[in-house]
């Protein structure tokens, strides 16, 4: 039993799919942040399944510069949820419903 | 063999991934979560990509997710309060929704499944890391260099945002080579008076600050 490319497909389809559920269902600016952890890893899963099924290299040098933009989308995303919490003492979305800081 | 391996970690996978969503308290989703990272990276060796899965877990379950505890540490997050649920008389119409989604999905796995293409697997170099060092620095040069100019705005916005407040105000206009101080830090008697005061040489500076006693 060998796993085929449409395996890999459907794990992908089905963490990308709790992603959005658990962004759409979060409160927490945090938990919100970390599903889209989530549904970035989904993404980076199929990129490498097909790179390795059809011996293409530019699926994984895609893989390597969207875990960059995660850790780019980490550090300005945490500075901001820190920014807010300074300032409404709360990490609710609901208490931050309005852009104004 | 491999079968049972993928069924293991995809298991895992969706399981951590259930779990991080369940969760109420933030610590947990993060642990949990670090557990997909885990066995994503173990699917990532499995279809003979080792570079891209050390990466996983030095960058995703490593930096990422430290940073991420850290910031859940720091602000001390509380459990999330159980809420009245808002636009109940949607649940049924999301229902729908869901089957035909899931009824359209079944359709299109049955006839790719179906149809005869079938992909093999053979021995090669693809995932190791000269070669996808090789793409990255020929091929791929210009979004490399772009990247590395994302990561540099992304350490200023950070840094711009995590600062606290500042001694100046944000309309004092800076010329580079002067050295500014704001008017608080002068005079004592004005206390919250965040406007600018230049000055151009360092002599003059240490004499709005007072410290140019040696030179007298």
């Amino acid at each position: 039993m060998i796993p085929q490319l449409s395996w890999y497909l459907a794990l992908s389809a089905v963490l990308f799919t709790i992603g959005v559920v658990g962004v759409m269902i979060k409160r927490n600016v945090i938990a919100m942040f970390m599903c889209i952890e989530l549904m970035l890893n989904a993404v980076n899963l199929t990129f490498v399944a097909f790179s390795s099924f059809f011996h293409d290299i530019s699926g994984q040098l895609f893989v390597f510069i969207v875990m960059t933009v995660a850790a780019a989308e980490a550090a300005v995303g945490l500075g901001i949820i820190i920014a807010i919490f300074r300032n409404r003492e709360s990490l609710d979305v609901d208490d931050a419903s309005t852009l104004k800081l | 063999m491999t079968g049972i391996l993928f069924i293991l970690f995809a298991g895992l996978a969706i399981g951590c991934a259930t779990s991080m969503v369940v969760q109420r308290n933030p610590l947990y989703s993060a642990i949990s979560l670090i557990g997909v990272f885990i066995s994503l990276a173990c699917l990532y060796v499995m279809l003979a990509a080792p570079f891209i899965a050390a990466v996983q877990v030095i960058v995703y379950a490593g930096a990422i997710m430290v940073l991420v505890v850290f910031v859940i540490m720091l602000l001390n997050v509380e459990e999330e309060e159980r809420r009245p649920l808002r636009l109940r008389f949607l649940i049924p119409v999301a229902v729908i929704l869901a089957a035909i989604f899931f009824a359209e999905t079944a359709f299109i796995i049955y006839f790719v499944q179906a149809s005869p293409v079938t992909l093999s697997r053979n021995v090669s170099d693809v995932g190791l890391t000269s070669s996808i060092g090789g793409g990255l620095f020929t091929t791929y040069l210009l979004p490399f260099e772009i990247t590395s100019i994302l990561l540099l705005m992304a350490i200023v916005g950070a840094m711009t945002l995590a600062r606290s407040g500042g001694l100046l105000s944000s309309r004092a206009a800076v010329v580079p080579g002067d050295q500014v101080f704001s008017k608080e830090l002068l005079d004592r008697r004005e206390p919250g008076d965040l406007s600018a005061v230049t000055t151009h040489t360092t002599k003059e500076a240490a004499q709005l600050l007072g410290v140019d006693k040696g030179t007298k």
